[in-house]
């Protein structure tokens, strides 16, 4: 009987249309599109987990900071760093304020400031009680789209996380240099979270969050190796020792060396007025740091320390010179107030393995 | 009545109908109208008088839709005077009031204890209240720890970051 719409005679003329060879093909082929979807959602799901553990391990260490300032009271995030109870913070925060107190596990705890520094954005603040710490990690291993979280107190609103990538490294925002690199961060922020702790994935403090971008949807961090510049140098001295030599620099007409970076200006009565720089060198190093391009200096100059020798290289005519000079205290740096010298006793640890 | 005829009413009555009163009687109609009604009422009691007139005057008014504002006046004083009474009460009640209690009694001043059981006499001293003027709690005090507690703090995020080089160089 003939069932030209019948089912089974379709299916039996199916091994004639698909060979076994074919059909096999066609399941691999179908099968072959599972595991991108089933891996996306793993991956979704280990970025995920990876947020969640990181902001389990990291919140305890990180606190809220209320404080009086001539304008009434403030509220501000800060993270310790040490288990003898030294925390840092904004400038905003931590600056121009007195009468501190930390939220630890519930509890009002007395703070007083160490120190401040308004050319890096920070501040240092201690409290007397054992606290957990977080680690410190390098900045300088961060590219762009690496993912970071922060974790802040948002007005008043309980501990939170988000989460975000590195968007940029800048050097100048709405016209104005900044005195060291900053890393913009594309995650939300809110007020409140300003001294909140940038942190990788591993749970180690890459930067510290010091402003909003763009009304809170980024925002900037100073990363961690120029805030422990800072706080080597109070460890160091007992006070902030910010470097400079006297030398303005421009772009040059012509690369050289690979570099663009022109001294313009030798001032007078600076240490470079005597080391033999003259107008119109390439600047290829200053210590440990190359220049490419004028903002190069920024950095540079930035992670010079007051007292310390500084090995300069420059590109003259037709060789490659070097010449030491002892930076002095840059000029546009008031020098710090410190508000309570460490004791011997009371020396933070410090674990710094950069060389300025 | 029964010694009038007919006749007689109807000749009256077209006697009355061209009847005029005096050249002045209307002129001093009103004001002789008023006297005898004042003269009227001046027979009854004064307080009658009073409450009939009262009683004319709300209606007047129309009381039920008046009575409103009243009602309404005494609820917001009601009002001001709790919310008045909660702003000025100390934050913790208890301990406000317990340290108000405290301070009351360290100012009276004890009587010995041996007096207690004393028997009384002109001689006994006589617990009185110094007459001191200044108040347990300043109206200063009380409005400072009321701001403070309900002030909200400012909650710090710059919108550029503070650190700032004014040119290139080193």
């Amino acid at each position: 009987m003939r069932q030209p719409f019948g089912f089974k005679n379709d299916v039996a003329s199916a091994p004639l249309l698909f060979p076994l060879s074919a059909r096999v093909f066609l399941a691999a082929a179908l099968l072959s599109g599972i595991p991108p979807l089933h891996a996306q959602e793993q991956s979704t799901s280990s970025i995920s987990r990876e947020v969640k553990e990181v902001f389990e391990r990291s919140a305890k260490a990180v606190v809220k900071i209320r404080a009086v300032d001539q304008h009434g009271k403030l509220a501000g995030t800060g993270f310790f760093i040490d288990s003898a109870g030294t925390l840092y913070t904004a400038y905003s925060v931590g600056a121009d304020a007195e009468d501190f107190t930390v939220e630890l596990e519930g509890k009002e705890i007395p703070a007083h400031q160490v120190m401040t520094d308004r050319r890096s954005g920070i501040a240092i603040l201690k409290v007397d009680l054992p606290t957990p710490a977080l680690p410190i990690g390098k900045s300088s291993s961060l590219e762009l789209t690496t993912p970071v979280l922060t974790v802040g107190f948002p007005l008043d609103l309980p501990k939170t996380p988000s989460f975000g990538m590195i968007a940029g490294f800048d050097r100048k925002f709405l016209g104005r240099y900044f005195s060291t690199t900053h890393l913009r961060v594309n995650l939300p922020t809110q007020r409140g979270e300003a001294g909140a702790p940038l942190l990788n994935f591993k749970g180690e403090v890459v930067g510290i969050l010091v402003s909003s971008v763009d009304n809170g949807s980024a925002c900037y961090a100073l990363p961690i190796d120029a805030a422990e510049k800072i706080r080597s140098d109070f460890v160091r001295f007992g006070e902030v020792r910010h470097g400079w030599v006297g030398i303005n620099v421009a772009p040059a007409a012509t690369p050289m060396e690979g570099s663009r970076a022109q001294f313009t200006d030798i001032m007078p009565n600076t240490p470079a007025a005597e080391s033999g720089a003259k107008p119109g060198d390439i600047l290829l190093q200053v210590g440990i740091t190359a220049v490419r391009e004028p903002e190069d200096v920024l950095d540079a100059s930035f992670f010079l320390t007051a007292g310390d020798p500084v090995p300069i290289t420059v590109f003259r005519g037709d060789e490659k010179l070097t010449f030491t000079v002892e930076a002095g205290f840059h000029p546009a740096t008031p020098r710090p107030r410190i508000a309570s010298p460490l004791s011997p006793g009371q020396a933070m640890p410090l674990g710094l393995d950069r060389t300025p | 009545m029964d010694h009038f005829n007919d006749d007689e009413i109807g000749q009256l009555l077209r006697l009355k109908r061209h009847e005029q009163p005096p050249p002045a009687y209307f002129d001093n109609f009103l004001h002789e109208f008023h006297r005898r009604q004042r003269t009227e009422l001046l027979r009854q009691p004064l307080w009658r008088i009073a409450l009939q007139r009262a009683h004319d005057f709300m209606f007047q008014l129309n009381v039920p839709a008046l009575s409103s504002y009243p009602a309404a006046a005494a609820a917001i004083l009601i009002c001001a005077a709790v919310l008045s009474v909660k702003v000025y009460q100390s934050p913790d009640a208890g301990s406000g009031g317990t340290l108000a209690t405290t301070a009351m009694v360290q100012q009276l001043p004890r009587v010995p204890a041996e007096t207690d059981d004393a028997p009384w006499s002109l001689s006994t001293p006589v617990s009185t209240r110094g007459l001191d003027t200044t108040p347990f709690r300043l109206a200063k005090e009380s409005a400072q720890t009321h701001r403070a507690a309900a002030t909200t703090p400012r909650y710090v995020l710059d919108s550029t970051p503070v650190s700032y080089e004014a040119a290139l160089r080193f």
